[in-house]
């Protein structure tokens, strides 16, 4: 007799699709084989894979066709099976299994147009923390300015990609029908995604504004920041671009860096 | 909490806090309002804030041989604390092996280790959330050699061995009734009527496989002629408790729902009136 971890070892291979074993004679079979019974439970778990990503990546769902984004989800699965009992979480790995999948070809945006959506879910559902207000910094001694650090909202996330993702977002939403063709080459973009008072949106960036959040978001004091973003953007202003970031309420908190040189 | 409820949808969040239609409470899946915030779980509160509410978990791997999950149970015990649900309740079954989910509600044979197993996770759960559980009986399409007892005896030890309450689904007791081939209402006889807290009612599908028929438990339709007549049998048997529809594929508008849950009202009304 099988022991309860063998059982359950031997029904999740068989429905991975680890082993080619037959089913054995642990599963009664009166009237339907236990193939065709495994068969039903081997269909769930394939059926709820592919729909639970195709909700999460409606947009490179779009781009491949239906058909083809079972292929591949079904690829994902046996590659990067769920790790968890809430099935939101199995699209963590896609953009970076499109990667891979796709390195090499002219389909190497799929892995982007992936991350922005991933992005977006996760924006969906961050947690409601307070946005910084404005009048914050206003207590600051302008001499403090450069060892100011600002942390980001836990709903912000920021992508850059060599391709045109935004565009590519936009016309693949499901109400949009037109036939306007997306030059791969108009990239670069910097992508900011985040969740404030009217839910979840997907904006643009300068290269020197992407610059400046980014190193924002790695603990960057202020100084340093700028810095950045002047290197990729010489005539980059930081106040309008500062001032842009609170309207949004991108930042939770505002601390001071120790290392003040 | 003696009336119908309805499983909820996030389709029908804005419907639900605009109209405020009448329902006697709602059944959310934990899985669904894990995330830390957003729109989502805004909306539940508000829902919370009008309604009964009872939480139903469909991911925690009651059953595997896994160690359980303590973030899942950390989740859970969040979403307890915060919207101080009704009822909570999770499966009689497996997701899980060796840390591959398959997020599915997967049998468990009904053998003497699997009673001991099953019985000491629940213990577990019921002591990490402070509170007791009800477990549900799950539709199965196949059955296990090994399988040593009925589900209904399998049940009523894991009840006895852990403090549990039962959910019974009528709808998947029907299914099992005639994939499994047997009695449902046997099935009824054979557990206590003190342990049962709360019946589930969901529609089912009818196909063909390997040449025979199998019902499979869709949550896609209507509640079956069938499963509403072994309700009857069941509010016969353990009297009237909280009752929810559940319709959770092809999601049909808030309306059709409250026609199914206004069903099953009448009925819980007719045996609320025999008991008084």
């Amino acid at each position: 007799m099988l022991s309860l971890p063998e059982l359950q070892a031997r029904f999740a291979a068989t429905l991975f699709g680890d082993t080619a074993e037959p089913s054995g004679p642990w599963i009664r079979s009166t009237g339907i084989a236990p193939e065709l019974r495994l068969g039903i439970y081997r269909n769930n778990l394939q059926e709820g894979f592919v729909k639970t990503l195709a909700l999460e990546f409606p947009v490179v769902q779009r781009l491949v066709g239906e058909e083809y984004f079972r292929q591949l989800a079904l690829r994902f699965l046996t590659r990067h099976p769920s790790r968890s009992g809430d099935l939101h979480h199995i699209g963590a790995p896609f953009a970076s299994f499109l990667r891979v999948e796709f390195a090499g070809t002219t389909y190497q945006y799929f892995a982007d147009v992936a991350a922005l959506e991933w992005a977006w879910q996760e924006c969906l559902v961050a947690e409601d923390d307070e946005a910084l207000d404005a009048n914050a910094l206003q207590a600051v001694p302008p001499h403090r300015y450069a060892s100011l650090r600002f942390a980001l909202r836990k709903a912000a996330r920021l992508l850059a990609s060599p391709f045109p993702v935004t565009r590519i977002w936009e016309l693949n939403q499901s109400a949009v029908t037109t036939q306007e063709t997306i030059d791969l080459a108009s990239g670069p973009e910097f992508v900011l995604v985040h969740r404030g008072v009217g839910g979840a949106r997907i904006r643009r960036l300068s290269a020197g504004g992407f610059a400046l959040l980014s190193a924002l978001a790695s603990a960057a004091p202020l100084a340093a920041a700028l810095d950045a973003a002047v290197l990729c953007e010489p005539h980059f202003d930081l106040t309008v671009s500062l001032q842009r970031s609170f309207e949004l309420g991108l930042f939770a908190r505002m601390s001071f860096s120790s290392d003040r040189s | 909490m003696l009336a119908a409820g309805i499983g909820l949808r996030a389709q029908h969040h804005a419907e639900i806090l605009a109209g405020r239609p009448s329902v006697g409470w709602f059944e959310a899946h934990c899985e669904n309002y894990f995330g830390a915030g957003g729109a989502h779980r805004a909306q539940l509160t508000r829902i919370r804030s009008r309604y009964p509410l009872s939480l139903h978990g469909v991911g925690l791997s009651i059953g595997s041989t896994d160690p359980l999950n303590t973030g899942h149970l950390q989740q859970l015990k969040r979403l307890v604390r915060e919207f101080e649900p009704v009822l909570v309740s999770e499966h009689l079954s497996w997701s899980s092996f060796d840390g591959r989910y398959l997020n599915d509600l997967l049998p468990l044979p009904y053998t003497e280790e699997a009673l001991r197993h099953t019985a000491a996770r629940i213990g577990d759960v019921q002591d990490a959330l402070g509170r007791q559980i009800l477990i549900e009986n799950i539709s199965s399409y196949l059955k296990f050699e090994c399988t040593e007892v009925a589900e209904w005896e399998f049940l009523t030890a894991l009840v006895r061995e852990s403090g549990c309450g039962i959910l019974l689904d009528i709808n998947n007791l029907y299914v099992n009734s005639m994939n499994h081939g047997f009695d449902a209402c046997s099935y009824l006889d054979g557990i206590s009527p003190a342990a049962v807290q709360e019946f589930h009612l969901a529609g089912h599908t009818l196909t063909r496989c390997g040449g025979c028929d199998i019902r499979i438990d869709t949550h896609s339709t209507y509640v079956a002629t069938e499963v509403w007549e072994l309700y009857g049998a069941a509010l016969q048997r353990f009297g009237p408790r909280p009752t929810l529809i559940e319709w959770d594929a092809d999601i049909p508008a808030l309306s059709v729902l409250q026609a199914e849950a206004a069903k099953a009202d009448a009925m819980l009304e007719t045996f609320c009136a025999i008991a008084a």
